[in-house]
């Protein structure tokens, strides 16, 4: 279904609630070790297609791959223990939890089987502990926590459970530039490292800083992908998202 | 060991304190060397006060910790006395009857929580739906148990009873060890004892990592890889099975059960214990369970006929003053601060 080296990819992915078209015919491939952006204006389908990727949302119609493998009727802990990591719009860390159990939470998330952090997994996990400064917070309630420390809390919680693909869904809504800098460093370096990402994002400024592609989603479909100076350059794209005639 | 002393002592319960558990030794201590001034009935009646904490342990790990109240624990306590009464009831003079009895009804247990709880859990039900379902599992069960008078209502040798219930329930016994009296009560109290030290385990355990998290967002803890119908389902089995530990005691201290023990005031009791305590700690539920059902068994035998009614109304109470509940308040507050806490709340009306 899809070429060598996809980590994940949608095939004509539709989902309808009631009369609303949130997603349609959306086709994407992800490639191993890929950083990408999807952006679009409010109601363009983005956190809809992260919830149908990670099993929340069963699609109307449409296929979902991950690794080559058909997930599309698998539940949403059998596609996290097939190496997926997702962050939601709205900080759900646990907030009755300290930062110790929030990040041990995942940790045992196997099922019985195999996904345990090891190698690679346990470096990046330790270098965003100590970028994000969670590393000397153990025993502080999450509840007590700043907004961007939740934000990256949960980032540290997927990354616990050694992930091999990374969907966020607008990490960096509500931080200040200085703390989106440091989130865009932590995505730098896991990327880097060879974890493939896929971030919803509106900032534009912090798109362009980290995105190696870019797709555009609007009504529900894919309207544009390319490099992040291809997207900008597009006039169409400027009009619909960009804000610009 | 070492593992086992840390899960039984770890942070997960109020209470944690060195002083807390020289206290708690102290209290255990107590507790077994009551018999020295306790008369056998009184001994036999402090047995009753402690038979019903580890079902209320089991709600509390339920609801308190894993987020899924269940209004029909009393179904699994009366299973489990039913069954025990039939299969020892048959098996009366062989020694080993009674044993049978207790194995025979928390398998019982495991069988009808497991399947239950399987289409709870499995078709995803969850909020206010659970505990009207478990409730309904209960009262059908009432119902059923009301209808079994008549002498085709038997099992072998042992009478249903109808509303009667079932009598002549023989006592837990190994070999010629009959427990009754001192024996009961050391039986009840080493197995409480050992439900606590569990159950706070559990809780202290990487699973009651796991149960909090589902407690708080199941949807978070399913993308962090859970799967958490296996989860819930596997602590409401827990719960059932410690319901059906309380259901033997109960056969076995009384000698008889009817089916009022699986009605709707039966039903709401294990709840108001555990609301009335505080849900999120062992020791709190622990605490309220003992001193509620010492308030209820002294006003009731007293002939006092509002025993129940004023249990409710304290429920009442607590629910509109101390949602979390007083053991946990005063817990996390201390007295002064509770007392300033009612203090504020009345103010505000």
């Amino acid at each position: 279904m899809s070429a060598s080296g996809t980590f994940l990819a949608t095939r004509d992915l539709a989902k309808r609630f009631g009369g609303i078209v949130a997603t349609e015919q959306v086709s994407l491939d992800i490639a191993e070790g890929e950083l990408r952006c999807i952006i679009g204006p409010n109601g363009a389908g983005k956190s809809t297609l992260f919830a149908l990727l990670c099993g929340i949302h069963r699609p109307d119609s449409g296929r979902i791959f991950i690794k080559g493998q058909d997930v599309t009727s698998l539940p949403s802990f059998r596609r996290v223990r097939l190496g997926v990591g997702l962050t939601f719009q709205t900080n759900r860390a646990f907030h009755d939890l300290n930062v110790r159990q929030n990040l041990e939470v995942p940790m045992g998330a196997t099922g019985g089987t195999a996904r345990t952090r090891s190698g690679r997994s346990e470096e990046r996990y330790r270098y965003a502990l100590s970028v994000f400064g969670l590393d000397g917070l153990w025993e502080t309630p999450a509840r007590e926590l700043p907004h961007h420390q939740l934000q990256w809390l949960e980032i540290a919680m997927v990354l616990s459970g050694g992930p091999d693909i990374l969907l966020l869904d607008e990490p960096t809504a509500g931080m200040s530039p200085e703390e989106t800098t440091q989130t865009a460093k932590v995505l730098q370096y896991l990327n880097g490292d060879g974890l493939t990402i896929v971030v919803v994002e509106h900032d534009i400024a912090f798109v362009r800083e980290v995105a190696q592609r870019v797709t555009v989603l609007h009504q529900g479909s894919v309207f544009a992908e390319g490099s992040i100076d291809e997207i900008t350059a597009h006039d169409d794209v400027r009009r619909i998202y960009l804000g610009q005639a | 060991m070492k593992r086992l002393l840390r899960l039984a002592t770890g942070p997960e319960d109020i209470g944690r304190s060195p002083g807390f558990w020289v206290a708690f030794a102290v209290l255990v201590v107590y507790l077994f060397a009551s018999p020295l001034w306790l008369n056998e009935f009184e001994a036999y009646n402090v047995s009753f006060y402690l038979l019903n904490l580890p079902m209320a342990l089991g709600l509390c790990l339920l609801w308190g910790y894993c987020g899924v109240l269940s209004f029909g624990q009393v179904a699994y306590f009366g299973i489990a006395g039913y069954v025990y009464g039939i299969i020892a009831g048959n098996l009366v003079g062989t020694g080993w009857g009674p044993i049978a009895g207790e194995l025979g009804g928390l398998a019982a247990c495991v069988v009808v929580s497991a399947i239950f709880g399987y289409f709870v859990f499995y078709a995803r039900v969850q909020a206010w739906i659970v505990p009207i379902l478990t409730l309904v599992l209960t009262l059908l069960l009432e119902t059923f148990l009301g209808q079994t008078a008549g002498y085709q209502w038997r099992v072998g040798n042992v009478q249903l009873g109808g509303y009667n219930g079932m009598t002549g329930i023989p006592s837990f016994q190994i070999g010629n060890l009959v427990f009754y009296g001192y024996a009961f009560y050391y039986f009840v109290l080493v197995a409480v004892v050992l439900c606590y030290f569990g159950c706070r385990m559990v809780v202290n355990s990487h699973f009651g990592k796991v149960m909090l998290a589902i407690r708080e967002d199941p949807l978070r803890a399913e993308l962090l890889g859970y799967d958490i119908r296996a989860r819930q389902l596997g602590v409401f089995v827990l719960a059932s099975v410690l319901a059906g530990i309380s259901g033997l005691f109960y056969v076995q201290w009384g000698n008889y059960i009817t089916p009022s023990q699986v009605g709707l005031v039966s039903a709401a009791l294990p709840v108001i214990w555990v609301a009335v305590g505080g849900r999120t700690s062992l020791l709190a539920v622990a605490i309220s369970t003992y001193a509620l059902n010492w308030v209820n068994y002294s006003l009731s035998s007293a002939g006092n006929q509002y025993a129940l009614v004023i249990i409710g109304a304290l429920l009442v109470v607590v629910m509109l003053f101390f949602p979390r509940g007083i053991v946990v308040m005063l817990a996390e507050t201390g007295f002064r601060g509770g007392v300033a806490k009612l203090r504020d709340t009345l103010r505000r009306g």
